[in-house]
C-alpha cells in the first residue's frame, strides 16, 4: 500500500462513520497531511460542509449545535489545551476526536476531566502524520529544518524537539503500513544514529505492544541517513518537470504560488496545484526533462485546439447537446493546459535570464566529471559573468570546494576571494562551514565515486560510452545506496544495525529517512527504482523538501547559530 | 493502517472524574439505584478503576444525548434537507423513467401512447423538481465573511453537485431517447411515409393521367393517418427538446457553484487560507472604515470651533466698536 492511500483511507474512515453535517477541525500540521491528498469537493459529499482550523474554531462563541465536530490534531500540548477549553464550553453537538500520533495518558486524562457535558463521542489514534505528496515519497515539513546539523550541545532543548517529532513522523509511516522495521542509520551522523536509536526505543520498547504486527518473512527496513552525506544534489539546477517547478519557482505541499514571480497577468489564478494523483498530464511528465516536456505540452496544446475547434462550429441541436455534455471536460482541459503553459513559458524565461543552460553544464561537470584544472577554469569564467546570478555563483564555488577540497588550496582560495569580491551579499565563511559540515572527512558514502577502484573504472567507463543528456547526467548518492540495498551490500561498518534486531534475507520494504530533508531529484530516483520492479520497494522521507534556495537558508541559519554558541561557550 | 482506539480509556476516566466531582449529589438524587448498591459500587469506583465498567449499565451511558440537548437547528437547514430529499425523488424518478424509456421504444403494434404519456409525465416532474430544488438552492446563499454562511456556502456546493450530476444524468438519457426516436421514425414511419407518399404521388399522377377519378378512399384514410402519426412524432420531438433546453438553464445556473475538480478552488488548505484572509481583509477595511469616521468627526469638531471662534471674534469686534 502506498503513503497516498494510506493516508486517504484514514480520512475515509473518519469520516464515513459519523452520519450528518460534520465540521472538520484541523491543525497547522495536519491541514497540509489531508489537503495533500484530500480534496474539497471529496470532503463535500461525505457531508463536512466546514474546515475550520484549531486556532479559529475557539474565536467565535457561536453555537453551532447542529453540527458535529470531527477534529485530525496532532496531540501537542497547544492542541491539548486548546481542546481542552472547547470542551468546557461546547460549541457542538458531538465530538469526534482523531489524534494523528501517539496519546500519552495524562493527555487522555486531562481531555476527560474537562469533558464535564459529555460530548466527546470517540477518541482514536489514525496514524496519519506525515505528508504524502507522491506514492513513493513523504515529507515532515519541518520548519527548523537546519537544526540536524547543529551539534547536540549548543541546543539541546531544540534538538530534543526536532529528534521527537522525526521519530513520531517514522513512528507514524510503520505504523500505517503495518510493519515493525529493523533499523540502521548512518554512522558518521549523530543525528541519524540518535533518530534511530529513539525510533528503535519506541518501537521494541515502549510501544512494543501496537507495534506488534503479523510477522512477514522478511522485516522490513528503516534506514536513517543524513543530508550531509550527499550536499550536492540539493546544489545542482534541476531539469526534470517536478524538480525543476521546485528549483525555479517552489512547490508547497504540491501547490505551486506563482506570485513570487511576478510579472503574470492580473486575471490569472496566482496558485496552481501540480498533483500526480489529480492531474494525468503532470503524473505522465512529472519525471520527464524538460525538452520533451516541451514537445508534450506542445502535442497537448494541439489536442486542446482540436476539440476547441470542433467546439466552435455549432450549427444543429445535436451539436449543442454534445457541447454542453463536454463542457465540464472542455473547461478542466483548458485550465489544465493554461496551468502547465504558464509554469514552462514561466521557467524558460528564468533560465534564460541566469543563463541557467550554461551554468548547469558546468554544475554537472563538477558533480560527475573529473578534471580539476579544467573545473576551475569554467567555475571563475563563470564567476565573472555577468549575468549569472549570485545564488548560482555561490553554488558553482560549493560545488567546486566540495569536489576538489583537497586539492591545490591556493586555487580554492582564489576562488573564495572571486566569490566575496563579485557577490556583495555573500556571508563569508559559508562555503568552509558546509566544508566543516560536510566535506570528505564527514561523508560516509562514496559521493563523487572516487574513493575505490571499481568506482573509478565505472566512472570511466561511463564517460566513455558517452551520456544521453548533459543536464541530467547527475545520479544521487542515494541511488548507490538503493543499489547496494537490492544487492545486499550495505556495509554493516558504515550503516549499523540499531540493537540486535538483524536483517534476515532481504528487505522488501525499505525506508529511507534523509534527516535533513529530501529533493525532488531523489525522489525521482527511488520512483524509476520501484518501476524497475526488483522486487523490494523503497518509500523516500525526510525533515523536508529542499531546493537549493532552502538549503541555502538552513545552511546560513545554522551556521549563525552554531557561531553565536560557540561564542557562549 | 493501524489505529488505536482510545475511546474507552477516556470513558473511563470521564466516568471516574465525574463520579469525583459530585460524589454527594449524585447519591443524593439517585432515584434508581438503591442505597445498598450505591455504596458497594462506590467503593468499588474508588479503589478500582477497572472494575468500574458494569455500573454503566446503571447510567443513561455517554452516549446518550440527554446529557447535551441538541440545538434546533436554523431555518435554512430544512431547505436543505428539503433538497436531499428532492434528490431522493429525483433519483427514484429517473429509474423509473429510464424503465419507461426503454418500453416506449420497444416495437408495439398496438399504440403505445399510454407508455408516451408516462414518459411525459415523468420527464415533466423531474424537471419540475429540479427547477424546484435549484429555486430553493438559491435561497441557501448569504453574504458575510462569518463561519455560518461558510458553512452555508459549502452546503450549497454540495447539493449544487448533486442537482448537477442528476440534470446531466437527466439530460444525457433524454438525448439518447430523442435520438432513438428519431431513429425509429426515420427507419419505420419515415420510410413507410415517404413511400406511401410517393406511392400516393405516382399514383396520383397514374390517376390523373387515368382521367381523374379523384382520390381512393381507402388511400385519403392512410395518408390521413400517417400525417397524424409523423405529427404526433414531432409534437414528442419538440417536447423532448423543451426539457433538454430547461435543463441547460439549470446546468448554466448550476455550474457558477459547483467546484472545478483539481483546481487550486478544490483545495482544503487554499479555503482556509481564503477564508482567515478575506476575515483579515475584513477588519482591515473595518479599521480604515472606523479611522475615517474617526476623522471626519473630529474635522466636525475643528470646523464647528472655527466657526464658533469666528462668531465670538465677530462679537467681540462689534461689542467694542458699539462701546
Amino acid at each position: 500500500m502506498v503513503l497516498v492511500t494510506s493516508v486517504r483511507d484514514y480520512i475515509n474512515r473518519m469520516l464515513q462513520d459519523i452520519s450528518g453535517m460534520k465540521v472538520l477541525i484541523l491543525d497547522s500540521e495536519t491541514v497540509s497531511n489531508v489537503s495533500i491528498v484530500y480534496s474539497q469537493s471529496e470532503l463535500l459529499q461525505k457531508e463536512v460542509f466546514l474546515v475550520e482550523m484549531i486556532d479559529s474554531i475557539s474565536v467565535s462563541k457561536e453555537s453551532m449545535s447542529h453540527l458535529k465536530a470531527v477534529y485530525f490534531i496532532r496531540p501537542t500540548s497547544e492542541n491539548i489545551q486548546k481542546l481542552r477549553y472547547q470542551l468546557a464550553n461546547p460549541r457542538f453537538g458531538e465530538y469526534h476526536l482523531f489524534f494523528s500520533n501517539l496519546l500519552k495518558d495524562t493527555q487522555i486524562h486531562i481531555l476527560a476531566d474537562s469533558d464535564e457535558q459529555e460530548v466527546v463521542q470517540q477518541v482514536q489514534e489514525y496514524y496519519a502524520d506525515f505528508v504524502a505528496g507522491d506514492p513513493y515519497h513523504f515529507t515532515l515539513n519541518m520548519a527548523s529544518n537546519h537544526l540536524y546539523m547543529i551539534p547536540a550541545v549548543v541546543d539541546p532543548a531544540g534538538l530534543q524537539r526536532f529528534s521527537d517529532r522525526v521519530v513520531d513522523g517514522i513512528a507514524a509511516v510503520f505504523l500505517a503500513l503495518k510493519r515493525r522495521p529493523v533499523i540502521r542509520y548512518q554512522r558518521t551522523s549523530d543525528t541519524a544514529k540518535r533518530i534511530a536509536q529513539e525510533s528503535a526505543k519506541l518501537m521494541y520498547q515502549q510501544e512494543s505492544a501496537l507495534f506488534d504486527f503479523r510477522r512477514t518473512e522478511s522485516s522490513p527496513l528503516l534506514l536513517v541517513i543524513d543530508r550531509r552525506d550527499d550536499p550536492v544534489t540539493p546544489l545542482l539546477n534541476q531539469w526534470t518537470y517536478q524538480a525543476m517547478v521546485h528549483e525555479l519557482i517552489g512547490l508547497q505541499d504540491n501547490k505551486v504560488d506563482l506570485k513570487a514571480i511576478g510579472s503574470l497577468p492580473k486575471d490569472q489564478q496566482v496558485e496552481v496545484v501540480l498533483s500526480s494523483e489529480q492531474d494525468a498530464f503532470f503524473k505522465s511528465n512529472m519525471y520527464e526533462n524538460f525538452g520533451d516536456i516541451g514537445m508534450n505540452i506542445k502535442r497537448m496544446v494541439d489536442d486542446f485546439q482540436q476539440v476547441a475547434k470542433s467546439n466552435q462550429n455549432i450549427q444543429t441541436v445535436e451539436d449543442m447537446a454534445r457541447f454542453v455534455d463536454n463542457y465540464p471536460e472542455y473547461k478542466k482541459m483548458q485550465g489544465n493546459v493554461s496551468k502547465h503553459v504558464t509554469l514552462v513559458t514561466e521557467m524558460s524565461k528564468l533560465v534564460e535570464a541566469r543563463k541557467l543552460m550554461m551554468v548547469s553544464q558546468t554544475e554537472q561537470d563538477l558533480a560527475c566529471n573529473g578534471g580539476q584544472g579544467a573545473a576551475y577554469e569554467a567555475v571563475t569564467d563563470l564567476l565573472s559573468n555577468e549575468s549569472v546570478s549570485d545564488i548560482d555563483r555561490l553554488r558553482l564555488v560549493m560545488l567546486y570546494a566540495l569536489r576538489y577540497e583537497k586539492e591545490n588550496p591556493v586555487q580554492l582560495m582564489q576562488l573564495f576571494n572571486k566569490l566575496a569580491s563579485r557577490s556583495p551579499k555573500y556571508k563569508p565563511g559559508l562555503v568552509q562551514f558546509l566544508l566543516k559540515q560536510a566535506g570528505v572527512e564527514k561523508r560516509t558514502g562514496d559521493l563523487f565515486g572516487n574513493r575505490d577502484l571499481l568506482n573509478i573504472a565505472r566512472n570511466m567507463a561511463r564517460g566513455l560510452k558517452g551520456v544521453e543528456n548533459v543536464y541530467t547526467q547527475h545520479q544521487p548518492l542515494l541511488f548507490q545506496t538503493m543499489e547496494s540495498i537490492t544487492r545486499g551490500r550495505l556495509r554493516d561498518v558504515d550503516y549499523p544495525f540499531v540493537g540486535d534486531h538483524y536483517q534476515q534475507g532481504r528487505p522488501q520494504e525499505v525506508v529511507i529517512f534523509m534527516v535533513g530533508g529530501t529533493t525532488y531529484e531523489e525522489s525521482r530516483s527511488v520512483a524509476l527504482q520501484n518501476a524497475t520492479n526488483s522486487g523490494i520497494r523503497f518509500i523516500l522521507g525526510g525533515t523536508a523538501v529542499l531546493n537549493s534556495k532552502r538549503f541555502l537558508k538552513d545552511l546560513e541559519e545554522a551556521q549563525r547559530i552554531s557561531r553565536s554558541g560557540s561564542h557562549m561557550v | 493502517m493501524a489505529t488505536r482506539n482510545r475511546t474507552t480509556v477516556y470513558r473511563k476516566h470521564r466516568d471516574a472524574c465525574k463520579s469525583a466531582r459530585a460524589p454527594l449529589s449524585l447519591s443524593a438524587s439517585d432515584s434508581f439505584g438503591g442505597p445498598v448498591i450505591e455504596m458497594v459500587s462506590g467503593s468499588f469506583t474508588r479503589s478500582n478503576h477497572t472494575s468500574y465498567a458494569p455500573l454503566n449499565s446503571n447510567d443513561p451511558g455517554p452516549s446518550s444525548s440527554d446529557a447535551f440537548t441538541i440545538g434546533m437547528p436554523p431555518a435554512w437547514v430544512d431547505d436543505s434537507e428539503e433538497i436531499t430529499f428532492n434528490i431522493q425523488k429525483v433519483r427514484d424518478k429517473m429509474s423509473e423513467l429510464a424503465k419507461a424509456h426503454s418500453k416506449a421504444l420497444m416495437p408495439t403494434f398496438g399504440d403505445n401512447k399510454g407508455i408516451q404519456r408516462v414518459v411525459e409525465m415523468l420527464t415533466h416532474d423531474i424537471t419540475d423538481l429540479l427547477r424546484n430544488s435549484e429555486k430553493r438552492l438559491q435561497k441557501l446563499s448569504t453574504r458575510g465573511p462569518s463561519e455560518e454562511s461558510n458553512l452555508r456556502k459549502n452546503v450549497q456546493r454540495s447539493l449544487a453537485t448533486d442537482l448537477q450530476n442528476l440534470s446531466m444524468d437527466l439530460r444525457r438519457k433524454q438525448s439518447t431517447y430523442l435520438k432513438r426516436l428519431q431513429q425509429q421514425k426515420e427507419g419505420q414511419d419515415g420510410v413507410d411515409l415517404e413511400f406511401n407518399l410517393n406511392g400516393k404521388m405516382s399514383r396520383l399522377d397514374e390517376d390523373d393521367e387515368l382521367g381523374g377519378m379523384g382520390l381512393d378512399e381507402h388511400q385519403t384514410i392512410k395518408l390521413k393517418k400517417g400525417q397524424h402519426v409523423s405529427a404526433e412524432r414531432e409534437r414528442e420531438i419538440q417536447q423532448v427538446l423543451g426539457s433538454v433546453n430547461d435543463l441547460a438553464q439549470i446546468m448554466k445556473d448550476l455550474s457558477a457553484l459547483v467546484i472545478d475538480q483539481g483546481t487550486i478552488v478544490d483545495r482544503i488548505d487554499y479555503n482556509i487560507q481564503n477564508v482567515s484572509t478575506s476575515v483579515e481583509e475584513g477588519y482591515k477595511q473595518l479599521q480604515k472604515a472606523e479611522r475615517t469616521q474617526r476623522e471626519g468627526a473630529m474635522v466636525k469638531c475643528a470646523t464647528i470651533l472655527l466657526i464658533l471662534c469666528l462668531i465670538m471674534i465677530v462679537l467681540l469686534v462689534l461689542k467694542n466698536l458699539l462701546l
